[in-house]
């Protein structure tokens, strides 16, 4: 979950991070009224949870109270990479004298945090980290260790913070990795940590995310006023629905509706689609051990994408038992009903009880059957995508 | 032979007495697994599925000698449920739950790292050795005894793999699944090191996805093996995912594409498939 600048500088200050004094605005009135409470030169920032604002045009200063709220209503009929701005921060503008960049992460391949700081920041940092190595300082610990203030010091040094704001400087990056380990941070950065021409170190922007998985235990964001929200972009309407539903899904550009299992399948049944000529329309995964009603949800969504014109199934029960599976199709025939052809295979645990439970159906209702192919565990999954490319051919033209 | 466990582990379920660790103990002692006992704190004296259940992995370990633990229980519980066996001696825990907060995965990593315990998951179907042993959820259908390993990131893939492999009478040694979740108790280079070692394990199949970092390291390991490795990559056709900012940009470098996973492992000599069907054809063509 990536926070707003704003959020994330709500975090800095809880860990002594400096941050300049600032107000939130949501419309150009509110920029105004905040101009009036500096009355200095100030910076308006377009909080929108995505890089490249300030190329964007994402950022502007102003000098005046009038100026700032023209200024403001330029910023929020702006939308940045489908992000429309709805929330501007307004601080007071700072003399830059020089920009670091301080960030950590998780390296997973090697299983540690990595603290990363450069004598070079700004926007084009990773630039830098390509073409200059030798200007990227990282530094790995391990998740039960702590960053001692000696090696604080030493990497402060090396990206050249002055001596004489050298222990704050380590005490910024120490602090840093504090917050990143007390939120289950999978990012923070610092970008940049400037240096004023009055010789203040100050964190300009703030970029933090946070593990999803780990979120039950930091009940105080909702005091911070941080909100829970997706992680990606604008969804579709579709996408919406799906993530109320619980469901990952996303929607693709293909006629072929995918109703996989898990995500495993999710992913490489989108392959086999390609692989036989045909294009998915969605990505969509069940999660483990869905319910009933979770299965009848996923058929939902392709039975009212219009861009479906064949559903495409897969059920290998694990944790995901087939009698489940089974419920939740008859759940959807029942109380939705299906209008595109189906093609689906279904096998493992439970999959006698799923069979039975179809065949029971199907004898009571054969009609409710008529659009759909039903195999087993002798049909290979090829078979089952080749099949469904066929029949999104047929039914195209 | 198999690898990580066969008929004469002593396996214990942490979770024991939950809904789905009851379940599925009862599979997997179905199955023929030596399941020995459980453990759910606060529990300990009562018996579930004829097996004893324990307060701590410790007492279990001291009157069941497990060395094996597949662990059922919710996600925040797992890092201290794992930590537990590994500090316990158990030397194979299976987490099976998914969505296992990050930072509590690099404390169980570093802890088996420590104790020399190898951890799979979270978010895996589990391990299975065809005949012999079936640790978590994997249906028994799709198994067969037989002469290929597979690794897997996904539970369904795992499977498609087994069913493709059973049908066309190769069978399998052990067939592992190495989780969904972003950060994994072990990478693909160590359980093919692992595979490696196994005599009867004549061919590898790793199947990997978009978004991973453990592929990668698979490249590394490969060129110094004798098995051969067989490799499919889930995600050729899906849209790229997001990426972590500037650091996780300038830590994990450019974010490979499915595809360019694939050529990196064809390079280091493993035979890449595309679906599948792909995999007997292989097989076949290296005399196996």
């Amino acid at each position: 979950m990536r926070l707003y600048e704003f959020e994330g500088k709500q975090l800095f200050k809880k860990f002594k991070i400096p941050v300049m004094e600032s107000r939130l605005a949501s419309n150009p009135d509110d920029v105004y009224n905040a101009f009036s409470e500096f009355n200095i030169p100030v910076v308006l920032k377009s909080q929108v949870l995505t890089g490249g604002r300030g190329k964007a045009g994402g950022i502007q200063f102003a000098e005046g109270a009038n100026e700032a709220r023209t200024k403001a209503t330029e910023l929020f009929k702006l939308t940045i990479k489908d992000f429309p701005v709805e929330k501007v921060l307004i601080e007071p503008k700072i003399e830059i004298k020089q920009e670091y960049y301080i960030g950590i992460t998780i390296d997973r391949a090697k299983y540690k945090l990595v603290v990363i700081a450069s004598g070079e920041g700004g926007v084009d940092i990773e630039e830098t980290a390509e073409k200059s190595p030798d200007k990227i300082v990282k530094f790995p610990i391990s998740i039960n260790e702590d960053l001692y203030t000696f090696d604080a010091l030493l990497i402060a040094k090396k990206i050249g913070i002055p001596q004489e704001l050298i222990k704050q400087g380590a005490s910024i990056i120490q602090n840093l990795l504090k917050m990143f380990k007390a939120y289950d941070a999978k990012l923070a950065e610092i970008n940049p940590l400037v240096l004023t021409s009055d010789g203040k170190l100050i964190a300009a922007d703030a970029r933090v995310s946070l593990d999803d998985d780990a979120t039950f235990r930091h009940k105080d964001l909702a005091e911070l006023n941080v909100e829970h929200r997706h992680e990606e972009g604008e969804m579709t309407e579709r996408e919406k629905q799906a993530t109320e539903w619980g469901i990952p899904y996303l929607d693709l550009d293909g006629n072929i509706g995918m109703f996989p299992g898990g995500a495993g399948f999710g992913i490489m049944g989108n392959d086999f689609i390609h692989h036989f000529g045909g294009k998915p329309a969605n990505f969509m995964d069940s999660g483990g051990g869905p319910s009933p009603e979770r299965i009848a949800n996923m058929l939902v969504l392709l039975e009212e994408n219009p861009n479906v014109k064949v559903i495409c199934g897969a059920r290998f029960g694990g944790i995901s038992r087939c009698d489940d599976f089974a419920k939740g199709v008859l759940m959807f025939l029942n109380n939705h009903g299906l209008t595109k052809p189906m093609v689906f295979r279904m096998t493992g645990n439970m999959w006698q009880e799923g069979v039975r439970l179809f065949e029971e159906a199907k004898a009571a209702d054969p009609d409710m059957f008529k659009q759909i192919e039903f195999h087993g565990i002798e049909t290979p999954i090829e078979e089952i995508t080749k099949r469904a490319v066929e029949i999104a051919q047929e039914v195209g033209t | 032979m198999a690898i990580l466990c066969d008929k004469n582990s002593k396996v214990m379920v942490q979770g024991i007495t939950g809904g789905a660790g009851k379940f599925h103990t009862e599979r997997m002692i179905g199955y023929g697994t030596n399941i020995v006992g459980g453990v759910t704190p606060g529990k300990g004296g009562q018996v579930v599925c004829e097996r004893p259940v324990f307060d701590t992995v410790a007492e279990c370990v001291k009157a069941t000698s497990a060395d094996v633990s597949v662990i059922f229980l919710p996600a925040q519980f797992v890092k201290e449920a794992a930590i537990e066996a590994i500090r316990s001696g158990i030397k194979f825990v299976v987490v099976i739950p998914e969505h296992i907060p990050i930072h509590d995965m690099l404390y169980v990593r570093e802890e088996a790292i420590k104790h020399g315990t190898t951890v799979i998951g979270g978010n895996t179907a589990g391990l299975i050795t065809p005949g012999e042993a079936n640790l978590g959820i994997m249906p028994d259908i799709a198994f067969q005894p037989g002469k290929v390993g597979t690794v897997s990131r996904s539970a369904s893939i795992t499977y498609y793999v087994a069913d493709t492999l059973t049908r066309t009478g190769y069978g399998e040694t052990s067939c592992i699944g190495l989780g969904g979740d972003p950060v994994l108790g072990s990478t693909f280079a160590e359980i093919l090191l692992k595979f490696e070692e196994d005599e009867k394990t004549k061919a590898v199949v790793m199947c990997g996805e978009i978004g991973g970092v453990y592929e990668e390291l698979a490249a590394e390991v490969i060129p110094s093996m004798k098995t051969p490795v067989l490799a499919m990559i889930g995600g050729v056709h899906a849209p790229m995912g997001k990426r972590m900012g500037h650091a996780g940009a300038i830590v994990e470098g450019k974010m490979g594409t499915a595809l360019d996973k694939l050529n990196m492992l064809d390079k280091a000599g493993a035979h890449p498939c595309k679906t599948f069907l792909d995999i007997p054809d292989t097989l076949k063509k290296l005399g196996i």
